[in-house]
């Protein structure tokens, strides 16, 4: 009786459809159930109108964003050529998770798009209480690094590439 | 955030708002009083529950186990003291009285020797006149502890009010703060959390800045009298400590309580009781100027010349409450009232609020016309 009742309380967590979605996000991908959950509890959901500004070049980054639904691009102000366009499952803004580094470029949405916002403070926290889970994320975040400076290096010099 | 530094006009701001909520808190203090110890509660709790949530149990279970499980060591400690608390306290009335009494005596020697040495004081007959004041407060005590009881009596239902508040900071503190949060704008939303996260370190800094300023209180008074040869010199110095949480009234009962040991344990050595002031005034120096400016001011990071100013500030408007709340009161608008004015003099801030707000107007109104 003791043992399920215990058994109850601690669980697995199922994947309900909110946590279905945010395994979806590439940055949480390796995450379980209950983990997802724990960090469902940290995340602030929000909705952007098409053409509204997420945030802008030379901002304080305070969090990181995921794309929950919606498109967002990513541009220097004034200039018409877009460094990235970004769909759901993406994730942007993540040096701010790092350090408080000022934003690189500008955060647009496309269209009605609604984003998770994981702020710093709250991943700081995790590392203190669930570490776990903290290196996890912060696996998946260098992963993701290290895809786009290949990327970067490869369209630089495409030699560099053949060379790795 | 850190290194913006706000205006004249914002620190006035901070400043005036501080005065006004402590004269508002002084006449909530029933609720004041719970909340404060509530958030003590928290803080303590916290981990506990933080634990239980990483071995995977719900937020709502884990903040109600660690409250119950709290609640549980309480009444295991009052269940196990309270026996031994009923029998020694017939022996406690006796330890107490012999203290008041060696006070007395204190009292009534030194003023015979102020008389032998001034006759102006002879003349006046100072210690006939103090012993028979004296006397006449002893005897109207009745009239001074009834308004006393009665207050503890109305005090005590808001007292219980603490752990229900702490359980439900636990279970729902996170929800009330994304609760507020969405309710900013997007174009502040980031600027939201840092100032929440702020107002959160603020609170916790506080609360271990008081703890550690104990550690402090206790060391420093512990050493001096166990120098001066008191018995339980640490746990003088440590119910001392514990009074001193209570600006200047629990200053001046600690020092009361060290005066009546010495001069009950040093009847024949009446300069120790001198000795135990003198060593009490430098520890409540060290306190006031340098160690709470230390920790708890430090901790707020506030210049250590605004956290006495606005003790005696907090004193003046609202009494000892006022004392007791300063310090949290004005940790928390400082935060906000740096950020506020940080937000609404942040032109492209304002800017996007307003882009914003077209937008939704716009998709608002895309198929009326």
């Amino acid at each position: 009786m003791n043992r399920s009742f215990l058994g109850k309380v601690f669980a697995p967590r199922k994947l309900t459809p909110q946590l279905a979605n945010l395994a979806k996000i590439s940055l949480f991908n390796q995450l379980s159930a209950t983990e997802l959950g724990i960090v469902d509890g940290l995340l602030h959901h929000r909705d952007y109108l098409a053409d509204e500004v997420v945030f802008d070049e030379g901002e304080e980054g305070q969090a990181i964003y995921l794309i929950e639904s919606g498109q967002i691009v990513l541009m220097h102000p004034g200039q018409s050529e877009r460094i990235a366009t970004l769909g759901p499952g993406s994730f942007f803004g993540d040096m701010a998770l790092i350090d408080n580094a000022h934003r690189t470029a500008q955060a647009r949405a496309m269209q009605g798009s609604r984003l998770a916002v994981f702020f710093r403070e709250d991943f700081l926290g995790l590392m203190d209480t669930h570490a776990r889970i903290a290196s996890k994320i912060a696996l998946q975040m260098a992963r993701e690094m290290g895809r786009r400076l290949r990327q970067q290096q490869s369209a630089e010099s495409p030699s560099w590439h053949q060379h790795q | 955030m850190g290194q913006r530094q706000a205006g004249p006009l914002v620190w006035v701001g901070i400043v005036v708002t501080t005065c006004l909520l402590l004269a508002a808190l002084q006449k909530l203090l029933w609720l004041t009083v719970p909340f404060l110890l509530a958030l003590i509660l928290y803080y303590m709790l916290q981990p506990a529950m933080q634990a239980l949530i990483y071995r995977g149990m719900r937020r709502e279970t884990a903040a109600g186990a660690t409250m119950a499980g709290f609640i549980v060591l309480v009444l295991l400690a009052g269940v196990l003291i309270l026996p031994e608390f009923g029998a020694r306290l017939l022996d406690w009335q006796a330890t107490l009285l012999r203290y008041l009494q060696g006070g007395v005596d204190l009292l009534d020697r030194s003023l015979r020797s102020l008389e032998a040495s001034w006759r102006v004081f002879a003349n006046a007959q100072l210690a006939d006149t103090a012993a028979a004041r004296l006397a006449q407060f002893t005897n109207s005590l009745t009239s001074y502890l009834e308004p006393l009881v009665v207050g503890a009596a109305t005090w005590a239902p808001a007292l219980l009010l603490t752990p229900f508040l702490a359980y439900f900071f636990l279970r729902d503190g996170r929800n009330f703060l994304s609760f507020l949060a969405r309710a900013v704008p997007n174009a502040f939303f980031e600027r939201t959390l840092d100032l929440m996260a702020q107002v959160d370190r603020t609170a916790r800094a506080y609360f271990q800045g008081l703890l550690l300023l104990t550690v402090l209180d206790t060391i420093t008074l512990g050493l001096g009298l166990w120098w001066l040869g008191f018995q339980g010199a640490w746990l003088l110095g440590l119910i001392c400590a514990i009074l001193a949480w209570l600006p200047y009234i629990g200053s001046v009962l600690g020092g009361l309580l060290v005066v009546l040991v010495a001069a009950t344990d040093f009847p024949q050595v009446p300069q120790m009781a001198w000795w135990a002031v003198g060593l009490f005034v430098m520890a409540r120096m060290l306190d006031d100027f340098v160690y709470m400016p230390l920790t708890i001011g430090k901790s707020l990071s506030m210049h250590p010349l605004l956290t006495v100013v606005m003790i005696f500030v907090g004193g003046a408007v609202a009494g000892v409450a006022g004392l007791m709340l300063v310090l949290p009161v004005l940790g928390v608008v400082m935060v906000i009232g740096q950020t506020l004015g940080y937000l609404l003099t942040d032109a492209r801030l304002m800017a996007r609020h307003r882009h914003a707000r077209n937008l939704g107007r716009q998709a608002a109104e895309a198929d009326l016309f």
